[in-house]
């Protein structure tokens, strides 16, 4: 499979894993109020930490068989990809008014029906919005990806590592091509998310 | 009966509310932050507030919302604005009879189909009863149901919410000493800084806790006389009154009327020419002075309150147990609903 298509599909298979966790645990999150800051900041590490130490993590700890694989791959993406998709769900919910959810459960909801009735049609705008945007954290994974799946080309090459691999072996105009697919890419989904969020607010607004 | 024993600490006080509601319908008065809405919050289970609640010998307060069965409809009504308006009245349930009995009762019909952005204020407060009342609450708590409502429909509201209390839910409501809504209400209960300040008959407490002198006066058996323009009534305790014919002709009986204090005459000796058809004799039981006016309370069969300036006071020289004869023109009296 050529890279472009194959880092479309990683990226989508892991935001595919990745997505419900970040939603449970956001809707955790949401719920518990201040208790859920030990979450948030937990979620947050992989955004702070160097790429390079998350993935030393990762090959510590993935089994030997799973390593310099497609799979390895969809879980480095995925784990990257996890605190941006995470906050961008944080942000979603924060955004429909609480007191709906308040509501619904003194109209006889427990507090997962009231959230799948009320708040996550509230946010869906929201929530569309932040798996692009950790669909797109997944295209461009390059640190932990490297670690843990190599850069093998046609099994774990994805764009990010086909550019590197071009640059360093002096295949400048390759990269350059390489360089225009993804920007391509991530302008327009990119694009799309900022016109969900700026719909969502605008929704919550009126 | 609702029994409620709350402890709440709030950002400026703690909400400590200690009483058992057993009237049909309870206004929850009070002055802007004094905790009625925390109180209500609290009663449906969305402020964790220690202490105990029960409805009828059940206690309540260590349940979920969910479990409560307790209806309420916050003030800004909080429609689902995703759902249209059978999506919003649905949620609290799948009964079909109930669903066709409350759309008949609160003339929903019309509306089931619109989205809710697209409501009146009035229609929103409607499908929000509606949406409530689905659940079949054993109590159901309505915040200010008449704040965001125009003059001119509030009665059509409150004709809707005189429907509901006919069905028999207990209701609790908070009121921002709106008379119009304190007509539904038999008992009425003051909070003041979390403090419950009064509780007790409609016109007993409004009249101390509301800055203004009113009495209120449910009437009844009407004893219509169109060629005079004048109907007879006689109030729930025992007065006979005189008002207006065009006024109350076509209203609903029992009726709720309300005449300022400051619109009673008050005479030292029975006055012998005077236009006014309502004469009382009464006897001054309690005397207040404030700011130059003075306020007084005077039995006649019942209590009345009125407000006249200090110096009328002194000539008429009152004070507590002066016989006094009050005037009530019969066009001083507003319906109230």
């Amino acid at each position: 499979m050529s890279v472009v298509p194959f880092t479309l599909l990683i990226a989508a298979a892991s935001t595919a894993v990745i997505a419900p966790i970040a939603l449970a645990l956001a809707a955790w999150s949401w719920r518990a109020g201040v208790r859920g800051a030990v979450i948030d900041t937990i979620a947050m590490l992989p955004l702070v930490l160097p790429p390079t130490a998350v993935g030393f993590m990762l090959l510590s700890v993935l089994p030997r068989p799973i390593v310099f694989t497609p799979a390895a791959v969809v879980i480095a993406c995925g784990v990257m990809s996890f605190p941006l998709m995470f906050t961008a769900f944080r942000v979603a919910l924060e955004t429909t008014d609480r007191r709906y959810f308040d509501l619904a459960r003194t109209l006889g909801a427990t507090p997962a029906r009231a959230f799948a009735r009320v708040t996550l049609p509230l946010a869906w705008r929201g929530l569309l919005s932040a798996l692009l945007l950790g669909y797109c954290r997944a295209i461009g994974e390059f640190g932990a990806t490297i670690l843990v799946a190599g850069n093998i080309p046609g099994r774990t090459q994805t764009l990010a590592l086909a550019i590197y691999e071009r640059v360093q072996s002096g295949r400048d105009h390759e990269a350059a091509l390489l360089v225009s697919y993804v920007m391509l890419i991530a302008l327009s989904l990119a694009g799309l998310s900022t016109m969900l969020i700026h719909r969502q607010r605008k929704r919550m607004a009126a | 009966m609702i029994e409620i024993d709350v402890h709440l600490p709030l950002a400026h006080f703690t909400l400590q509310a200690h009483c058992t509601l057993t009237a049909k319908v309870t206004a929850l008065a009070g002055p802007s932050g004094s905790g009625k809405t925390s109180l209500v919050e609290s009663i449906a289970g969305l402020r964790p507030a220690t202490g105990r609640i029960a409805i009828d010998g059940v206690t309540i307060s260590d349940l979920p919302p969910e479990r409560r069965a307790v209806g309420y409809v916050p003030q800004d009504v909080a429609l689902f604005p995703h759902l249209d308006v059978r999506g919003n009245v649905r949620f609290g349930g799948h009964d079909e009879g109930r669903f066709e009995t409350l759309v008949t009762m609160l003339e929903l019909e019309p509306l089931l189909r619109r989205a809710t952005v697209s409501l009146s204020g009035g229609e929103r407060q409607r499908v929000a009863l509606a949406r409530a009342l689905m659940t079949q609450p054993r109590l159901l708590l309505l915040d200010e149901p008449l704040a965001s409502i125009d003059q001119p429909l509030r009665e059509r509201i409150l004709l809707f919410l005189r429907r509901v209390r006919d069905t028999g839910v207990p209701m609790l409501y908070v009121t921002h000493q709106s008379f119009e809504a304190l007509a539904l209400a038999t008992d009425c209960l003051v909070l003041r800084n979390g403090a419950i300040a009064a509780h007790g008959p409609v016109a007993e407490v409004l009249g101390e806790f509301s800055g203004e002198v009113e009495n209120l006066f449910e009437v009844d058996d009407p004893r219509h006389d169109p060629e005079r323009g004048i109907t007879r009534v006689t109030t729930s305790g025992g007065l006979e009154l005189v008002l207006p014919y065009d006024a109350v002709a076509g209203a609903t009986f029992p009726l709720v009327v309300r005449i300022s204090g400051e619109e009673i005459v008050v005479f030292g000796a029975r006055p012998e020419s005077i236009s006014s058809r309502n004469v009382i004799a009464a006897e001054v039981i309690d005397v207040r002075e404030r700011e130059g006016v003075v306020d007084l309370t005077a039995s006649a069969t019942q209590p009345i309150r009125i407000r006249i300036t200090r110096a009328a006071a002194d000539d008429l020289g009152i004070r507590a147990g002066s016989r006094v004869w009050l005037a009530l023109r019969s066009r001083s009296f507003r319906v109230v609903g």
